[in-house]
């Protein structure tokens, strides 16, 4: 068993390049409505990972991604609807605001740790729900921002998949060297004893803010495609309902791998449009999924499959807390 | 004019914030007790709120039905609640908050759309019960009595709810395994028990405010979600687990809303938000919490 | 003088944990402290380090007055310390325990794109050697034994390259056996690196082993300093430890 996980452990760099190759291909044998599944796969994925370097990596909970998500949506829309910005420029921006606030949020939620932070975190998306909602001479308030134009060269589906691979590509990748930088080793171990980290030298707070930030950035950047392949964006975005779906796939995909958020996308999408498709009902198929979800596959996915192969991976009661 | 105004919604301030201060603090107990922050809250109220309206509307021609519902719809939705301790939450207990976060999150998909299998997706109103079918005239403004009843009712199940805590031995049971649940279990006491109990208490609360909410208010999909997110700004303003800081929360919350949508109607709908990001900020214990 | 300690002070409501406690520690003496339960002496170990403010009093270490820097700055200082009860990365390997000790220290921490696999990698297996964990390398920390445990303990405060090593009872729990190893352990690398050493233990074979000074604390209070041999003698501490082997 342990040799098998090893065996694919190894030679996951070709593991790897068939996986993107794999993606490369998928538009020419899939349907354009699967095509575009796998697009809000991507963008899921990309969003999760962003919200894993808080939740897995630094072990802070958040109960507000949806917030940072909206912000890096809101900004790219408003970019290009009331400021006819390129859009190439206006989907940069979107992350980059989203980290901006995201340091002005971060730096207040720091200070507090384990639900206090949690709640924080809720209250300051509520907040921005709450703005982007009441201002409407600004945002559309309630109507959203309709009708946003993309360029034509990524307008039709497969393209804009390519151009929403392409940047999933690269943020994963960011996040994949930020992980297993030294910056992100301190925050595991700020995460596993931060009275520990602060006995040899690191300074938590900062860390935690810095984690905060990146998050932040990556969740704006999934905003931020959403919002050129959806052409449209609504209060809704920043509401705690739709943070939850982010919070299910890093959860449920598996917090402490890397791939674990990515491998949650493709189920809580597939799950959602699966169910979606064969009843009316599907918010209580889709819950009660996610009840029994949680009840036995705790290690998510990616915790699951490795837990299967691993011999060293501690279960029970550290994993609890 | 604006004097008048603003009587009135000081005293809807009130009425709301009663009704919420039941709900929430049934929310408070569970986390102060069990240590959940428990999500489906909201949904049991909405629950407890269709409960009502069903048996009000399926029997609309026997006499005094309303309060046979205030009665029957809480221990519905208490009934409903044991299960789901039972079944789910005991499973759950001590377990990283993220999973218990999602876990009720899946709860408040499968309860929502539970009642929108039974009940359908319309909007339902449930009239004020006799005697409190008009209005009357306070402070010059003519207000509904039932509002005004709602108002009352309040402090009541408050001073019930001080009065079970502090005076009978449930209550002390209660309180002492909020601070050291082994030690009440090495007493002999049925911990698990305890904790059902206290389960069922915070749904029972949580269906009566339904209940009551659902005279004051429609009955419809949706009113879980916003009610949730209202009971944990009062229970951060109050104080996790502290049933006072429940009751000073609410108000607090349901004058500065109405109050608040008179003189900045804008902001107002963010103004609980911003006060328990600022409580958050300065004092994250809430008014009658303690620092950990 | 390497640590000067000063009327430190520290009540918690009316207790007070250590009461108005006087030290002079010479550089590189290494010398223990001990005393009953509840006697005070982590809480003094949490005053040296940071961890508590005192109330009244003032703690100068090498000439300058840390008593309310915060743990981060007063380990930046030089002070190094490992706790009573195992405070480890449970879900990190054990090599990676130690590195993220030494990446701290030489500063390196802030990098965001150099894979940390090959970062300080020979220093970490140093200190990993000098505490006898070399072979357990990839084990997690969590699932170290005890004795094992213990050693990474001395490992991170190592790391962070201290000039005083507070130890709050590094070998309580262990046999015999493991309790001599570590022991000589101690020895060497203090002695080798030069260290400051100020032991708690309740063992009093390691104590008298390594100390070449020892000080009893009795509720809060500092009541006897000495060489190990008048310390054994004095009549107060065995009043103390009636009941106790010495």
């Amino acid at each position: 068993m342990k040799s098998l996980w090893n065996r694919i452990y190894t030679f996951r760099a070709v593991w790897l390049a068939i996986a993107l190759i794999f993606l490369f291909a998928l538009p020419s044998f899939l349907s354009l409505g699967h095509t575009s599944l796998v697009v809000e796969m991507l963008i899921l994925a990309v969003a999760a990972c962003g919200l894993n370097l808080i939740m897995g990596y630094a072990g802070m909970v958040s109960f507000g991604p949806a917030g940072l998500y909206a912000v890096g949506a809101y900004t790219t829309a408003l970019l290009i609807v009331k400021a006819n910005v390129p859009f190439g420029l206006a989907i940069m921006a979107g992350p980059v605001a989203a980290a901006i606030i995201g340091f002005l949020v971060g730096w207040f939620c720091v200070r507090l740790t384990h639900v206090y932070f949690a709640l924080l975190t809720l209250a300051f998306s509520q907040i921005i729900h709450t703005i982007i909602f009441q201002w409407y001479s600004f945002t559309g308030g309630d109507n959203g921002i309709v009708g946003i134009r993309v360029p034509d060269y990524i307008a039709s589906i497969n393209h804009y998949y390519y151009f929403t691979l392409a940047l999933t590509v690269v943020c994963l990748a960011l996040m994949w060297m930020i992980g297993n930088s030294s910056f992100g080793k301190t925050l595991q171990a700020i995460r596993e004893n931060p009275e520990r980290a602060e006995f040899i030298g690191i300074h938590v707070r900062i860390y935690q803010l810095a984690a905060f930030v990146l998050s932040s950035f990556f969740l704006g950047a999934a905003g931020s495609l959403f919002c050129g392949f959806n052409r449209n964006v609504f209060p809704v975005y920043a509401h705690w309902i739709k943070g939850a779906d982010i919070i299910v796939v890093c959860l449920l995909g598996g917090m402490y791998k890397f791939l674990g958020p990515f491998l949650g996308s493709i189920l809580y999408i597939t799950l959602d449009k699966v169910t979606v498709s064969f009843t009316e009902y599907w918010p209580l198929v889709l819950g009660l999924i996610i009840v029994l979800l949680v009840l036995f596959l705790r290690g998510g996915i990616a915790g699951f499959f490795t837990e299967k192969f691993s011999a060293t991976t501690i279960r029970g009661s550290r994993e609890e807390r | 004019m604006v004097i008048e105004n603003l009587i009135r919604q000081f005293l809807s301030g009130l009425s709301v914030g009663m009704v919420i201060f039941i709900i929430a603090v049934g929310l408070s107990l569970i986390f102060g007790t069990l240590k959940i922050l428990n999500l489906a809250h909201g949904s049991i109220y909405m629950l407890g709120a269709f409960l009502c309206y069903w048996l009000t509307s399926t029997f609309s021609t026997a006499p005094g039905i309303f309060w046979w519902a205030l009665i029957l719809a809480p221990i519905g939705a208490a009934l409903f609640g044991g299960v789901i301790e039972i079944v789910l939450l005991r499973r759950i207990y001590g377990w990283h908050m993220m999973y218990q976060w999602i876990l009720t999150f899946g709860l408040v998909l499968f309860v929502g759309d539970l009642c929108k299998l039974i009940w359908g997706v319309g909007y339902h109103m449930v009239s004020p019960p006799w005697p409190f079918k008009g209005s009357v005239n306070v402070l010059g403004v003519f207000f509904p009595s039932y509002n005004l009843f709602v108002m009352v009712l309040g402090p009541i199940i408050f001073c019930g709810l001080w009065a079970l805590l502090r005076y009978t031995t449930l209550g002390k049971i209660i309180r002492s395994a909020t601070y050291n649940p082994e030690m009440v279990n090495a007493l002999g006491v049925n911990v698990p028990l305890v904790y059902t109990s206290v389960f069922m208490l915070g749904c029972w609360l949580a269906g009566l405010g339904g209940s009551l909410m659902a005279a004051m208010s429609a009955v419809t999909l949706g009113m879980d979600a916003s009610i949730i997110i209202e009971c944990f700004i009062i229970v951060v303003i109050g104080g996790l687990g502290s049933t006072l800081g429940a009751f000073l929360g609410a108000i607090i919350f349901g004058l500065a809303y109405t109050l608040g949508i008179v003189v900045f109607p804008g902001v107002a709908i963010g103004i609980g938000f911003i006060i328990m990001a600022i409580i958050l900020i300065i004092r994250p214990w809430g008014l009658m919490g303690r620092p950990e | 003088m390497i640590l000067e300690v000063e009327g430190l002070t520290k009540s918690f409501g009316g207790l007070m944990a250590v009461n108005k406690v006087d030290l002079q520690i010479e550089d590189r003496e290494l010398s223990s402290i001990i005393g009953p339960n509840g006697a005070g002496k982590t809480t003094l170990f949490n005053l040296l380090s940071g961890k508590l403010r005192p109330s009244s009093g003032r703690v100068i270490f090498k000439g300058e007055e840390i008593s309310k820097l915060s743990p981060r700055e007063i380990c930046l200082k030089g002070i190094g310390r490992s706790f009573q009860r195992v405070n480890i990365f449970p879900r990190l390997s054990t090599f990676d325990n130690v590195q993220i000790a030494v990446l701290s220290e030489q500063k390196k921490t802030r990098n965001l794109f150099i894979p940390v696999r090959n970062m300080v990698r020979e220093k970490t297996k140093e200190i990993l050697e000098s505490v006898m964990l070399a072979d357990k390398e990839e084990v997690l920390a969590g699932l170290l034994s005890h004795g094992d445990q213990k050693r990474l303990e001395l490992g991170i405060a190592l790391a962070t390259q201290p000039k005083l090593l507070l130890l709050d009872e590094p070998t309580a729990g262990m046999s015999p056996e493991e309790t001599k190893k570590t022991t000589e352990l101690i020895q060497e690398i203090v002695q080798d690196q030069g260290l400051t050493l100020i032991l708690i233990e309740h063992d009093m074979s390691v104590v008298f082993r390594i100390s070449e000074k020892i000080r009893v604390m009795h509720m809060g209070r500092m009541i006897a300093e000495g060489k190990p041999e008048e310390v054994k003698a004095n009549n107060e501490v065995q009043k103390i430890y009636i009941g106790e082997e010495a």
